[in-house]
């Protein structure tokens, strides 16, 4: 690590002793292998009601637009989203609008097709119980693409089969086909979802993005625009909790405790430095 | 200025007034005229991969020919390019060239899975250290003002992971009370603000849109005009 010769020393000290704090607040806690109970929050509930109310046979719509950057926080979500399917025999139709989600979008259908075999002793075959359709360009134009003719949008999914005829799209057309759509996103797609897709085919929509995304979802919760919204790591947890299949995203709740707890202390201790530090200055200017 | 201003403006005005007002205009000729564009768009989009990828090239050879600082990482930007699009072409089209007999994964899955994934989300855990220090070190109550937004941003750190339930239900018998309270923040004050800020934005999106259908704005154009 270089130190900026600009920075006083104490100062790169700090620094380095936040970072090994921050550490040992992440790994310890992970590998601890201890959870800590919680309460599923509301917004997560309605979601995972959704999906859960789903009969088999009906379509769930799941653009995964994050990247491998966002795979922490996203990734737990879309192992839930997907597992959730293949258990309720509801049909997943996963796609992406950016070209470096294609990997991690297709490494979340094999593992979750996998788990499906394991924990629930269903053989799920793609083109017929899911179906992967890979990237094309366009972003909000594709979207409004699949709105009027989604096979026209794909007409092959990633595994180059057609499109057209595919058993696991009988009866899908357009996005007005689909029952539910769930963006997983690490950028802004979610207002292009439901501009150009949701809220004119007229179906409902939920998301499930990043921590630092979540705050900017209100505002269309509370519209109805969003049934629902899995926030962050947590969000992951929540649904993990009520799908009773835990994952990582449960697994890590401890350590994001802990840090969220180190960097509480850590702003406190700041400020309770720099207030005792004032009253001593005013004091030795009273004295 | 004809080929090189009058026409662009008038494709632009054009198109712009016929995607807009097919929304309005419940016509087949409107939903084809739509599904047409969508569909040129998608093409255009698949171009600008290449002119993308021209771009990150030009930009790093610059870099590289010219000894710019830091120019030693350009050139993993084409090992890592160049990389993939072999292992790619080896393993998914000339292949099978796999990685591991068990898992019988592609070289290119292989390289994406355990490089590309992993690097990515190294480089964006980072965020968490530099985050706890720039907290420690600018999170201060200067002020009223910034005492409330301090407050807060306590209240809902520590209301969204489990532990608040604990300690809400050692200190109130209740284990929500600290959640619902950081619930309250994000479903109140943070809420009207998003919606001042989004509408505000929208807005300008609408004003800078009716600036380059009308020939207003041509910076898109080039040329510092």
């Amino acid at each position: 690590m270089t130190t900026n010769p600009g920075r006083p020393r104490h100062y790169e000290l700090t620094r380095r002793i936040i970072f090994v704090l921050v550490a040992l607040a992440v790994i310890l806690p992970y590998f601890s292998g201890r959870q800590q109970p919680f309460t599923p929050s509301p917004e997560v509930r309605k979601v995972f009601e959704k999906v859960d109310g789903l009969s088999p046979g009906d379509h769930l719509f799941i653009p995964i637009d994050y990247d491998p950057s966002s795979e922490a926080e996203l990734y737990p979500m879309c192992l839930s989203l997907l597992r959730h399917c293949f258990k309720k025999g509801v049909i997943p139709i996963v796609m992406t609008l950016w070209p470096t989600s294609v990997g991690i979008a297709k490494q979340g259908c094999d593992e979750a097709a996998a788990d499906a075999n394991s924990m629930f002793g269903k053989k799920v075959v793609s083109g017929k119980d899911y179906v992967f359709l890979g990237f094309r360009p366009g972003v909000q134009n594709l979207i409004l693409k699949m709105g009027d003719n989604l096979k026209g949008a794909f007409d092959k999914d990633y595994y180059n089969q057609p499109t057209q005829g595919m058993k696991a799209l009988a009866g899908v057309n357009s996005l007005k086909d689909i029952k539910l759509l769930v963006d997983l996103a690490a950028m802004g797609t979610v207002e292009w979802w439901i501009a150009y897709g949701t809220d004119r085919a007229g179906i409902p929509m939920a998301t499930g993005t990043t921590a630092v995304m979540a705050p900017d979802l209100y505002p269309f919760y509370q519209s109805n625009q969003l049934i629902g919204f899995l926030g962050g790591l947590r969000g992951a947890a929540d649904y993990e909790k009520l799908l009773k299949i835990p994952g990582r995203g449960e697994r890590g709740m401890l350590a994001q405790s802990a840090t969220h707890v180190l960097i509480i202390l850590l702003i406190l201790g700041a400020n309770i430095r720099i207030f005792a530090g004032r009253l001593l200055r005013k004091k030795e200017g009273l004295s | 200025m004809i080929l090189k201003r009058t026409i662009p403006l008038l494709i632009v005005f054009g198109i712009g007034v016929l995607a807009f007002m097919q929304d309005y205009v419940p016509h087949p000729w409107s939903t084809a005229f739509r599904d047409e564009m969508t569909t040129w768009t998608m093409v255009i989009g698949g171009f600008a991969m290449f002119l993308g990828l021209y771009s990150l090239s030009h930009m790093h050879i610059t870099k590289i020919r010219r000894k710019m600082p830091g120019w030693g990482y350009s050139i993993f930007v084409f090992i890592g390019a160049v990389g993939m699009i072999a292992v790619y072409i080896l393993g998914d089209t000339i292949g099978p060239l796999y990685a591991g007999t068990a898992n019988k994964k592609s070289l290119f899955d292989w390289g994406y899975e355990y490089i590309l994934v992993p690097c990515s989300a190294t480089v964006f855990s980072i965020l968490a250290f530099f985050m706890a220090s720039a907290a420690f070190r600018t999170f201060r109550a200067r002020n009223l003002a910034a005492g409330l937004l301090l407050a807060a941003a306590i209240i809902v750190m520590f209301g969204r992971v489990p532990v608040s339930e604990n300690v809400s239900l050692r200190l109130f018998g209740d284990g929500m009370v600290i959640p619902n309270l950081s619930k309250a923040i994000m479903d109140y004050p943070n809420l009207a603000a998003k919606r001042g800020i989004m509408l505000g934005i929208a807005l300008g999106m609408i004003s800078q849109s009716m600036r380059i259908l009308l020939g207003i704005e041509r910076s898109y154009m080039g040329g510092g005009d």
